[in-house]
C-alpha cells in the first residue's frame, strides 16, 4: 500500500462541515416543508436552525471554492475534453459498480493527486458543486426574505417556481448523501474513503501488490 | 514512413522506464531506458536521442551530473529532471545546467506525454538538427478491410459537407486565433494558466451536464454496437 494525499485540509473542513450541515438542513426541511411527519422541535427554531445553518454554509462553500480557485488542485475539476475517453471510462465504472466489484474485479480509475476522481465521481462533484449547492444556496436566500427580494423572486416565476426548485433540489440532495455515503463505502476497506476525508490520504495499491501496471505512475 | 522518437529514460529504478514505455510506445515513442548515469551517457554517445528523462537520486553518477554532461555534448537534447521532492539547491544546479523542466513524482500518463512533448516542441523550436531516425517503411495493413471501404465512401459524400463547415466556420475560428494569439503576447503565462484553470473550473459542470445527459444514448449505442460486433464476429467464425 502506497498513501498519497488527496485531500488538502480546507476541502477536508469543507466537506465535514458541510456533511453535517446538510444533515442538519434536511431534518429541519423536513420539519419546516411536511409539518406534521417529524416535531423535533418548535417550527419556529426549526425556521431559525435552518436559516442559520444555511447562511454557515454559504460561507463554508466559500472555503472549498476559493480553495480550489488558488490552487493548482482545481485540475480535479476540470472537464475531460475528450468525449471518448470520458463515455469509456464511465462506461467501465458503471459496470464496475453494477457487476464488477461483485466479482471482485479491480476498480478501473487508478487515483492519483490530480486526478482523484473517477469519470462518474468528476461528472457528479463538477454538477452538484457549480450547478445544484450554488442554486439550492440562491434559491435558499430569496425564500429566505421574500419581501426583500421579490423583485427576483417575480423574475423568476414566483414563489412557488423559486419554492419548488428548492423542495426538488432538496430530494435530490436527500438521495444524493444516501448514494454518496454508498458509493463512499467501496474502497478496498468499507471505511478507506470515510478515513481518507478525515486524514487527506487514501491508501492505493502500488503496481506490484495489482500484479498489473497502474495508470498512477511510480 | 514514419518518424520514430527516441526518448532516454535515466533511473536506477526501473519502474519509472517502464511507466515511461507504457505511455509513449502507444504514442509511437521508443523509449530506451538506462540504469545509471554511465550507461545514458554510454548509449548517448552511440545514436541520437530526441530527449533525456533522468532521474536525481542515483547512484554513482546523479541526474543532475548526466543533464551537465549530455547538455555540455549535444546542447540541444532536452533534458527533464524527474525527482520525487525538489530541493532548491538541487533546482538551481539543474537549472545552471539548463535542463528543460522537471518532473515531480507521482508520474501520471499525463504528465509523461505533457512533458515530452513540451520538450520536443522545444527542440523543435531550437532548429536542432533533426535526429528522429527513420523506422523501416510501416507495412500498410494489406486487408483493407470492409468497414474502412465503407469509411472512405461515407468520407467522400460527407467531404463536401465537412468543408462547407470548415468556410463557415473559418472568420470566427480565425478571430478567435488572432484574439488568443494578442492575448498570448500581451497576457503573462502564469496568469493565462490561471485565467485558463478558473475557466476550465466554471465550464466543467456545464460539459458534465451535456455528458449526463447524452450518458444514456451514448451508453446505449455502444452496447448496441459491441453486441452487433461480437453477433457479427460468432456469425463469421460458424
Ligand atoms: C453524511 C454525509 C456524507 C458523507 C458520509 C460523505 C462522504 C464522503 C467521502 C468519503 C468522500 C471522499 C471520497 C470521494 O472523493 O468521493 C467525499 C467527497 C466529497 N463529498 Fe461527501 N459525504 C457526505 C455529504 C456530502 C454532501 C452533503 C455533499 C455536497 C452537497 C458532499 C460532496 C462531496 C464532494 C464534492 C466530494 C469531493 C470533494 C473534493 O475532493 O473536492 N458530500 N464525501
Amino acid at each position: 500500500m502506497q498513501k498519497i494525499y488527496v485531500h488538502p485540509l480546507p476541502v477536508r473542513i469543507w466537506h465535514w462541515t458541510n456533511a453535517f450541515g446538510f444533515v442538519a438542513l434536511i431534518v429541519t426541511g423536513l420539519q419546516i416543508r411536511y409539518v406534521d411527519l417529524i416535531s423535533l422541535m418548535s417550527f419556529k427554531a426549526a425556521v431559525n436552525l435552518h436559516n442559520w445553518v444555511g447562511f454557515v454554509l454559504i460561507g463554508n462553500f466559500f472555503v472549498w471554492l476559493l480553495f480550489y480557485l488558488f490552487s493548482d488542485k482545481i485540475k480535479v475539476y476540470h472537464p475531460e475534453l475528450s468525449p471518448m475517453k470520458h463515455f469509456r471510462g464511465s462506461l467501465r465504472q458503471l459496470q464496475y459498480y453494477g457487476y464488477g466489484i461483485f466479482k471482485g474485479d479491480p476498480n478501473p480509475h487508478h487515483v492519483s493527486a490530480y486526478h482523484k476522481f473517477n469519470p462518474l465521481q468528476s461528472v457528479t462533484y463538477q454538477i452538484v458543486m457549480l450547478l445544484l449547492v450554488p442554486l439550492q444556496f440562491f434559491t435558499g436566500i430569496l425564500l429566505w426574505d421574500l419581501k426583500h427580494f421579490s423583485g427576483a423572486v417575480e423574475f423568476f416565476g414566483g414563489v412557488r417556481v423559486v419554492d419548488t426548485v428548492h423542495v426538488l433540489l432538496f430530494i435530490f440532495f436527500v438521495a444524493y448523501i444516501f448514494g454518496h455515503a454508498y458509493l463512499g463505502s467501496l474502497g478496498h476497506t468499507p471505511t478507506a474513503h470515510f478515513k481518507a476525508m478525515f486524514t487527506g490520504y487514501e491508501e492505493v495499491e502500488t503496481e506490484v501488490e495489482r500484479g498489473e501496471p497502474a495508470q498512477t505512475l511510480t | 514512413m514514419r518518424a520514430l522518437r527516441k526518448i532516454l529514460v535515466v533511473d536506477d529504478d526501473p519502474v519509472v522506464g517502464k511507466s515511461f514505455d507504457r505511455v509513449l510506445s502507444e504514442k509511437g515513442y521508443a523509449v530506451i531506458t538506462a540504469r545509471n548515469g554511465e550507461e545514458a551517457l554510454k548509449k548517448l554517445a552511440e545514436e541520437n536521442y530526441d530527449a533525456v528523462f533522468t532521474d536525481i537520486k542515483m547512484p554513482g553518477m546523479d541526474g543532475i551530473q548526466v543533464a551537465e554532461r549530455v547538455k555540455a555534448r549535444r546542447p540541444w537534447i532536452p533534458v527533464v529532471i524527474v525527482t520525487g521532492y525538489g530541493t532548491a539547491d538541487n533546482e538551481a544546479r539543474a537549472e545552471a545546467a539548463g535542463v528543460s523542466g522537471f518532473l515531480h513524482k507521482p508520474l501520471s500518463p499525463e504528465m509523461i506525454e505533457g512533458s515530452t512533448q513540451k520538450a520536443l516542441l522545444e527542440k523543435d523550436l531550437a532548429g536542432a538538427p533533426a535526429t528522429a531516425t527513420e523506422t523501416a517503411a510501416m507495412p500498410q495493413p494489406t486487408a483493407a478491410t470492409e468497414e474502412s471501404a465503407w469509411k472512405s465512401v461515407a468520407l467522400v459524400f460527407a467531404a463536401p459537407f465537412v468543408g462547407l463547415a470548415y468556410v463557415v466556420a473559418l472568420p470566427f475560428i480565425g478571430l478567435g486565433m488572432l484574439a488568443w494569439m494578442g492575448a498570448k503576447a500581451l497576457v503573462p503565462e502564469k496568469v493565462a494558466r490561471f485565467l485558463k484553470n478558473i475557466a476550465l473550473f466554471f465550464a466543467a459542470p456545464f460539459v458534465a451536464l451535456a455528458y449526463t445527459i447524452a450518458f444514456p444514448f451514448i451508453g446505449l449505442g455502444m452496447l448496441a454496437w459491441m453486441g452487433a460486433k461480437a453477433l457479427v464476429k460468432r456469425a463469421d467464425s460458424e
